[in-house]
C-alpha cells in the first residue's frame, strides 16, 4: 500500500519548470530511491511532500487522503543542506527540534536519552554543538530526524559528509527502521547504496518522472537477459557469458554433462549506475535529435 | 498558524538571547553609563570647585586690580612692584599658579593681558579674567568722559531682554515653560526609539542569517511553517527588548537611588545656588552633546526662578501619553522594520553580504532620525508633520513631536497608518522570507526579492 501518492504534481518558479506532472507512489515499509541528476527536481518534490513548497498543480495523498500540516509531524526530513544551531547546547537543541515535531517534553526527553545511549553520545548532552566533532554532529542530526518515530522518513543524500563508520551506522538504522514499518525515501547519487538499500526507485530527469518501480524488475528489464557461468576443466578456470534460455537449465546441464566443474551460475544484471547514465544521457540525445 | 510551534520558536529565541554574554553586559553597562551621565557633571563640578588658583598680578595699568576680587576659583595677589621676569622664575617659590601681566593703558584707551603658567590656565579662568579686566576698562572709559552721572546713565542703558515663555492650556491656564527642556526630551526620545528599532530589528536579521548560514533552516521549516518561524523570531526578540528595557529602568532607578542617597545632600546644596545651577546646566547639556543654542537658552534663563521654570516645564510635558506612545511606537516601528530586515536576512548567508541589501531599509530609518532632529528645533514645520504621518519615519518623528503636544486625531491616524503598513510589509516579507531561506549558495539581490514576492 502506498503511504504517499504524488498525483500529477507540477511546480514552476517563474518561467523555470521544476516538476512537470510527476506521479509516483512511495510504498509502506519500503525504501524508495529517488534518483535523478542535479537540478532534476528531486529536492522540489521532497519539499512539496514536506509542505515547505506549495505545488502549482496536482496533489499529495498521505494514507489515501490529501496531506495536511498535521501529517508533517509524521515525517522525518533530513535535507541535503542541513545543520544545527552552533551556539546551542546539544540537549536543548534536540529537545527543541523534537518538540517542534509534536512531542511532549517528557516523551522527547526519554526518547532522546535512548537514542543518545544507542549512538554513544550521552555525555554530550550539555556541550555546545560547535564543540562537537563532525561525526558527532552527524549522529545528532540523524537522531533529530528520527526521534519522533516518523512513519515517513525522507533522507536527502544521507551519507554525504558522513565518515564510513557513521555512514554504516546510519545505513543499519535505516534498514532497522524500515523493518519496523517506516516508509523511507532516499534521495542520493550513490548508486551503490541504491542497489544495497532500495526496494523501489523513482527516476526524475528534467522535471519529469522517467522510470519507477521495483529495483530488481528494472535491472532485469534493462539487462540483456544473460547468464554468467564459471567452470573449471583440465585447462583451468573459465568464465562464459551466455544468453539465458527461457525457463531451462539445459545450458547448465550441458556443461555438467561435459564433465567440467561448475563453480558459479548467476543471472547477469546491469548496474543501477549504468541504467541511470543510459537513461539520463539517452534522453538528452533523443531531445537533441 | 500553529501557536504551539510559534511558542517553541519564541522560547528558543528568547532563552538563547537573554543568556548571551552581550545581553548581560549591555543590561548592566547601560544603567551604569546612564547614572554616570546624571551624576558626572555634578561630581566633576564639585571637584573642580575645590581647587582655587593662586594668581600673581602685575598691574601696569593701575585700573584692573580693584576688579580682581578673590573668588572660589582664584585668589589674586598684587605684585605690581615686582619685576615680571624674576616673577616668572620665582612662580613656584611664591606658591603661585599663574602670573598675570596687565599692560599700561595704551593709545586706544585699552589694555592687553598676558598670562603665564606651568599648566594651561583654562578657559573658565581666562574668560573670568577677560570679563573682569573688560569691566575695569569700561569703567575707566566712562570715568574719562568726566560727565556727571554717566555711570548711572550707562548702567540704566544696558539691556538684557529675557523671553518668558508661557504655554496656554485648553482651559486657558497659562503655564511658564521653557523650549530648551522640550528640545532635550524630544531629542532623547527620538534618539532612543531610533537606536532601539535599529538595534533590535538588526537582531532579527542576524538571527535569520544565522539560521541560514548554519543550514538549520530547512530542518526547521520541515516542522514549522516559515511564517510561524518568522513571527516567532520577531516576537522572541521583542520580548528580549522589553526585558532589557525593564531591567534598564529598574537598574538605573536603583543606582540613582543609591547614588542619590549618598550624594543627595551635597547636590541639593549646590542646586540652591543659582550661579552654580547655571553652570550645572551648562555642563549637563554640554556633557550629552546638546546643540550649543540650547546651552545659551538655558544659560539665559532668569537665574532666580530657573528651577521653577524647569519644573513647571517638566510638569507640562504629557508624561503618561509619552510613555504609552513610546511603547506603542517602539513596538509598531520595531515590528515594521523587523519584518523588513527578516526579508533582507533571508536573502543572504552572512552578515557581510547583507550590508548592501539592507541599505534601502536603513535609509528611511535614518531619514526619520534626521527629521526628528529637525523636530527638536522646529516642531511645527511641514516636513516634521509629514514625517510623523509617513509610517517608515513616524515612530521616530512622532516621538520627537509628542513633548510639544500632538492632537489625538493625529496620533490615531499616524498609528493606524503604521499598523496598516506593518500588516502589508509583514505579508510581503513573509512571502520573500519563505522563498529566500531555501535558496543556498547565492547572494540575493533586490531583483530576486521582487521575484520571490511574486512567486506563488
Amino acid at each position: 500500500m502506498a503511504l504517499i501518492e504524488c498525483k500529477e504534481v507540477s511546480k514552476s518558479f517563474g518561467p523555470k519548470v521544476a516538476l512537470d506532472h510527476v506521479s509516483v507512489n512511495f510504498h509502506e515499509g519500503k525504501v524508495t530511491g529517488l534518483l535523478g541528476p542535479n537540478g532534476a527536481g528531486k529536492t522540489t518534490l521532497i519539499r512539496i511532500i514536506n509542505r515547505i513548497t506549495i505545488p502549482n498543480g496536482g496533489e499529495i495523498l498521505f494514507q489515501g487522503r490529501p496531506i495536511t500540516q498535521a501529517d508533517v509531524e509524521k515525517i522525518g526530513y533530513m535535507p541535503e543542506e542541513r545543520g544545527l544551531y552552533r551556539k546551542m547546547k546539544v540537549g536543548e537543541q534536540a529537545m527543541f527540534l523534537a518538540q517542534l515535531k509534536g512531542m511532549s517534553r517528557a516523551d522527547a526527553l526519554s526518547a532522546l536519552k535512548d537514542w543518545f545511549v544507542r549512538f554513544g553520545i550521552q555525555d554530550w548532552w550539555n556541550k555546545k554543538v560547535e564543540e562537537l566533532s563532525k561525526g558527532m554532529a552527524q549522529k545528532l542530526q540523524f537522531i533529530t530526524t528520527v526521534v519522533h518515530r516518523p512513519s515517513l522518513m525522507i533522507l536527502d543524500e544521507p551519507f554525504s559528509g558522513f565518515d564510513p563508520v557513521n555512514a554504516d551506522l546510519v545505513r543499519k538504522e535505516i534498514l532497522r527502521l524500515r523493518d519496523e514499518g517506516a516508509t523511507i525515501v532516499l534521495s542520493t547519487h550513490d548508486m551503490g547504496s541504491v542497489e544495497e538499500l532500495c526496494n523501489d526507485i523513482a527516476l526524475i530527469n528534467k522535471s519529469k518522472l522517467i522510470l519507477s518501480g521495483d529495483v530488481q524488475d528494472i535491472r532485469r528489464r534493462y539487462g540483456n537477459d544473460n547468464i554468467e557461468l564459471e567452470y573449471t576443466d583440465e585447462t583451468g578456470r573459465h568464465t562464459e557469458v551466455l544468453p539465458r534460455e527461457t525457463g531451462g537449465n539445459s545450458t547448465l546441464k550441458s556443461f555438467i554433462d561435459r564433465g567440467v566443474t561448475v563453480n558459479s551460475y548467476r543471472e547477469l544484471m546491469p548496474r543501477m549506475n549504468d541504467i541511470f547514465i543510459n537513461l539520463v544521457t539517452g534522453k538528452e540525445e533523443e531531445e537533441q535529435q | 498558524m500553529n501557536f504551539r510551534n510559534i511558542g517553541l520558536v519564541i522560547g528558543r529565541e528568547y532563552n538563547t538571547r537573554v543568556r548571551k554574554k552581550s545581553f548581560l553586559i549591555l543590561t548592566f553597562v547601560v544603567p551604569v553609563l546612564f547614572a554616570a551621565l546624571c551624576f558626572l557633571p555634578t561630581i566633576i563640578m564639585m571637584n573642580t570647585k575645590e581647587e582655587t588658583r593662586e594668581v600673581a598680578v602685575v598691574d601696569r595699568s593701575g585700573i584692573a586690580m580693584p576688579f580682581l576680587t578673590n573668588s572660589d576659583a582664584a585668589n589674586y595677589y598684587d605684585y605690581s612692584n615686582s619685576d615680571p621676569d624674576s616673577l616668572k622664575a620665582e612662580l613656584d617659590n611664591l606658591h603661585k599658579d599663574i602670573l598675570v601681566i596687565i599692560s599700561p593703558i595704551d593709545s586706544s584707551r585699552s589694555v592687553s593681558v598676558q598670562t603665564f603658567s606651568k599648566k594651561p590656565a583654562g578657559v573658565d579662568f581666562s574668560e573670568s579674567l577677560s570679563r573682569r579686566v573688560s569691566n575695569a576698562v569700561e569703567d575707566y572709559r566712562i570715568n574719562s568722559y568726566d560727565i556727571a552721572g554717566l555711570d548711572e546713565i550707562m548702567s540704566s542703558v544696558r539691556a538684557n531682554v529675557k523671553v518668558q515663555e508661557y504655554t496656554l492650556g485648553a482651559d486657558g491656564k497659562e503655564t511658564v515653560s521653557e523650549s530648551g527642556i522640550y528640545m532635550v526630551v524630544s531629542m532623547v526620545l527620538g534618539m532612543l526609539i531610533y537606536m532601539f528599532v535599529a538595534m533590535f530589528s538588526g537582531m532579527v536579521m542576524s538571527s535569520v542569517i544565522e539560521e541560514k548560514s548554519s543550514r538549520v533552516v530547512e530542518v526547521l521549516v520541515s516542522s514549522v511553517k516559515s511564517i510561524d518561524l518568522m513571527f516567532g523570531k520577531i516576537i522572541g526578540v521583542a520580548l528580549v527588548a522589553l526585558t532589557q528595557f525593564a531591567l534598564w529602568i529598574l537598574l538605573t532607578a536603583a543606582i540613582l537611588g543609591i547614588g542619590g542617597a549618598a550624594f543627595g545632600g551635597k547636590i541639593l546644596g549646590k542646586m540652591a545656588d543659582p550661579a552654580q545651577q547655571e553652570q550645572m546646566m551648562e555642563m549637563a547639556t554640554g556633557g550629552i552633546g546638546v546643540h550649543p543654542d540650547l546651552t545659551t537658552v538655558i544659560a539665559n534663563m532668569d537665574d532666580s526662578n530657573s528651577a521653577k521654570v524647569i519644573l513647571t516645564t517638566l510638569g507640562n510635558i504629557p508624561w503618561g501619553t509619552l510613555l504609552v506612545s513610546f511603547l506603542i511606537y517602539f513596538i509598531l516601528g520595531y515590528l515594521l522594520y523587523a519584518s523588513l530586515f527578516a526579508a533582507v536576512g533571508s536573502a543572504v548567508e552572512n552578515e557581510a553580504d547583507s550590508t548592501q541589501l539592507q541599505l534601502p531599509v536603513t535609509i528611511p530609518l535614518l531619514i526619520g532620525f534626521f527629521i526628528a532632529l529637525m523636530a527638536m528645533r522646529n516642531p511645527y514645520s511641514q516636513v516634521v508633520w509629514w514625517g510623523s504621518m509617513i509610517p517608515f519615519t513616524s515612530p521616530i518623528v512622532m516621538l520627537a513631536r509628542i513633548p510639544y503636544g500632538v492632537p489625538t486625531w493625529e496620533l490615531v491616524v499616524s498609528i493606524a497608518v503604521l499598523v496598516a503598513t506593518f500588516v502589508l510589509c509583514a505579508w510581503a516579507s513573509a512571502k520573500v522570507y519563505r522563498a529566500g531561506i531555501l535558496i543556498f549558495g547565492k547572494k540575493g539581490t533586490w531583483a530576486d526579492l521582487w521575484k520571490w514576492l511574486k512567486q506563488k
